[in-house]
């Protein structure tokens, strides 16, 4: 078959048709992933969904790079740990792929996964708050234990010693402030403050009103401006 | 008393989270006060040193790494249970499953939320074979014979007694007649509208399919049509039969917004937006309406949706 016959947007007769000849070979057309990845123009999310839905995993992946940095992202900012942030990445896109099914279209795709990010994220929170007794530590990929709230000293080395040292210690503040916020209020100023996201979207995401996201940011930084007051 | 309001707000005001009339009575009362300006000030301090912490992008190799650590996780996952046999595969189907038309005709009818229960229960059902009465071209004696449904040819409607016919293809030819009402002709409708090549059978079955819309899978198709299908005039149709649903059903408004938002033609386009116009004054509507006042390609669109949004009462 032409290559160009999977290049066009996906109708209904050509997508039978791809399908048919991907399960008779076995193996994923080569084709597909090629021309759904090299084309111009993003493909449109929806009709990536609904080929993800029948069971092309091709793509599936297509649709997982459109979001999967800003995940990573997210994950890396909030943990502090790569291993962490990669557990959170690996977990949240299976889920979004044995859930696919119940995908209804009710809300945008960046909304659903973000919601499963977002829990994921939570629970990572609660079972670090349960460790509250000691330092909070993570590991980094070579192993090494470091301090987390050390993540937010600011990495670029300057020439001057003494700043940098104000620095390090500027992050270790914020980093011990973010440490008394509780797993949800932690979650709603991370959205917001450092992922720029409207309170409406990060209502959504943890399935709350904007209402309550608003009074969760208010309280969180309330206690942020006390904790930093305290440090000084 | 003013005061305690505005420094409420003064964080959402940096966090720009304010609706523009609040923001603009935040903006007047701080040029006049010194006290939430000091405010305004110190919140402001709060952000910068909070935002000391930046975020940083990944590192190429930790995003590489965890894309191949997910791609060998999903060689062995297996995408999630039961649903997948709802999704609407007959041709597929019928391929792997050897069974008498009167079946393969029932069972395209599952993808729409039949469940499983029901999937099992058709083909349990002997007596399914016996219902569907076909004009056989060629002397097929027995139901239980093997043949599947591998098309429809066409979609007629007698306008004088409703009578629907529809032509559809097995190894031969078969020919279903019936009323609208028939489960049978709807089975056939529904598979047409979804599954066929040629546009004229599907805009013939989506047509017939508009006179059934209280059917919930005859909606879904119906926007499923809307959503897919890549001849406009279906999409059309698909968007007439909807229209009245659009009030009581809100996933039927939000997938007529869809279309209006992108669909590829501008006909379609401005049907949806016709359709949603007497329901301006909900905020889904409104939303998307300012979207396309403010910032859509099309110059009609662009000049209908302000003229609408105009119309709007104003806001409490």
């Amino acid at each position: 078959m032409p290559a160009d016959s999977y290049a066009v947007a996906i109708t209904v007769g050509s997508t039978i048709r791809a399908r048919r000849a991907e399960q008779q070979s076995g193996t994923q057309h080569p084709t597909i992933r090629g021309s759904l990845a090299a084309q111009g123009n993003r493909i449109d999310d929806t009709t990536l969904i609904r080929e993800a839905q029948q069971g092309n995993r091709a793509a599936f992946e297509v649709l997982v790079r459109h979001y999967d940095q800003s995940v990573l992202r997210l994950a890396l900012h909030l943990t502090g740990s790569e291993t962490d942030a990669q557990d959170i990445y690996q977990e949240a896109f299976l889920k979004a792929y044995k859930n696919l099914g119940s995908f209804r279209f009710e809300c945008s795709f960046y909304t659903w996964i973000y919601r499963i990010v977002t829990n994921l994220c939570l629970d990572h929170l609660r079972k670090r708050n349960v460790r509250k007794e000691d330092a909070p530590v993570a590991v980094d990929n070579s192993g090494e234990e470091y301090s987390v709230i050390e993540q937010f000293a600011d990495a670029r080395a300057g020439a001057n010693p003494e700043r940098d040292l104000m620095r390090r210690e500027l992050g270790s503040k914020i980093g011990a402030a973010l440490e008394r916020l509780t797993p949800r209020e932690r979650m709603v100023f991370e959205l917001k403050h450092y992922h720029g996201l409207k309170l409406r979207t990060v209502g959504e995401m943890l399935h709350t009103t904007e209402e309550t996201a608003k009074n969760t940011l208010f309280r969180a930084t309330q206690k942020l401006r006390t904790a930093l007051a305290e440090m000084r | 008393m003013k005061c305690d309001w505005v420094q409420q707000n003064i964080l959402f005001y940096v966090y720009n989270e304010l609706e523009d009339d609040a923001r603009y009575e935040v903006e007047q009362h701080l040029a006049r006060c010194p006290q939430c300006t000091n405010e305004l000030k110190a919140t402001r301090k709060f952000h910068a040193t909070m935002s000391h912490a930046p975020v940083s992008e990944p590192a190429p190799n930790l995003l590489a790494a965890s894309r191949m650590r997910l791609q060998e996780a999903l060689e062995t996952t297996s995408q999630g249970g039961w649903w997948r046999r709802l999704i609407f595969e007959p041709t597929t189907w019928l391929r792997q499953v050897r069974m008498s038309p009167a079946l393969a005709a029932a069972i395209f009818v599952v993808g729409f939320g039949g469940g499983i229960g029901a999937t099992y229960n058709y083909l349990g059902s002997r007596q399914f074979g016996d219902q569907l009465a076909v004009t056989d071209r060629t002397t097929t004696p027995n139901p239980i014979e093997a043949s599947a449904i591998t098309g429809i040819r066409s979609i007629t409607q007698d306008p004088e007694s409703n009578q629907v016919s529809i032509k559809y293809d097995t190894v031969s030819t078969q020919e279903a007649q019936g009323s609208l009402d028939d489960q049978r002709i709807q089975q056939l409708l529904l598979f047409a509208a979804r599954n066929n090549y040629n546009s004229g059978v599907r805009m013939d079955s989506v047509d017939l399919l508009t006179q059934q819309p209280n059917d919930i899978r005859v909606r879904e198709a119906l926007m499923y049509a809307l959503q897919n299908d890549s001849n406009p005039g279906v999409r059309l149709k698909a968007l007439d039969g909807l229209s009245g649903f659009i009030r009581q059903d809100p996933t039927v408004r939000d997938a007529v917004l869809r279309a209006l938002i992108s669909d590829a033609s501008q006909g379609v386009r401005l049907q949806a937006l016709r359709m949603v116009e007497p329901m301006k004054v909900d905020s889904n509507v409104r939303a998307v309406l300012a979207r396309l006042a403010q910032s859509d390609q099309n110059p009609s669109i662009r000049s209908q949706a302000k003229t609408m949004l105009a119309e709007v009462p104003e806001m409490d």
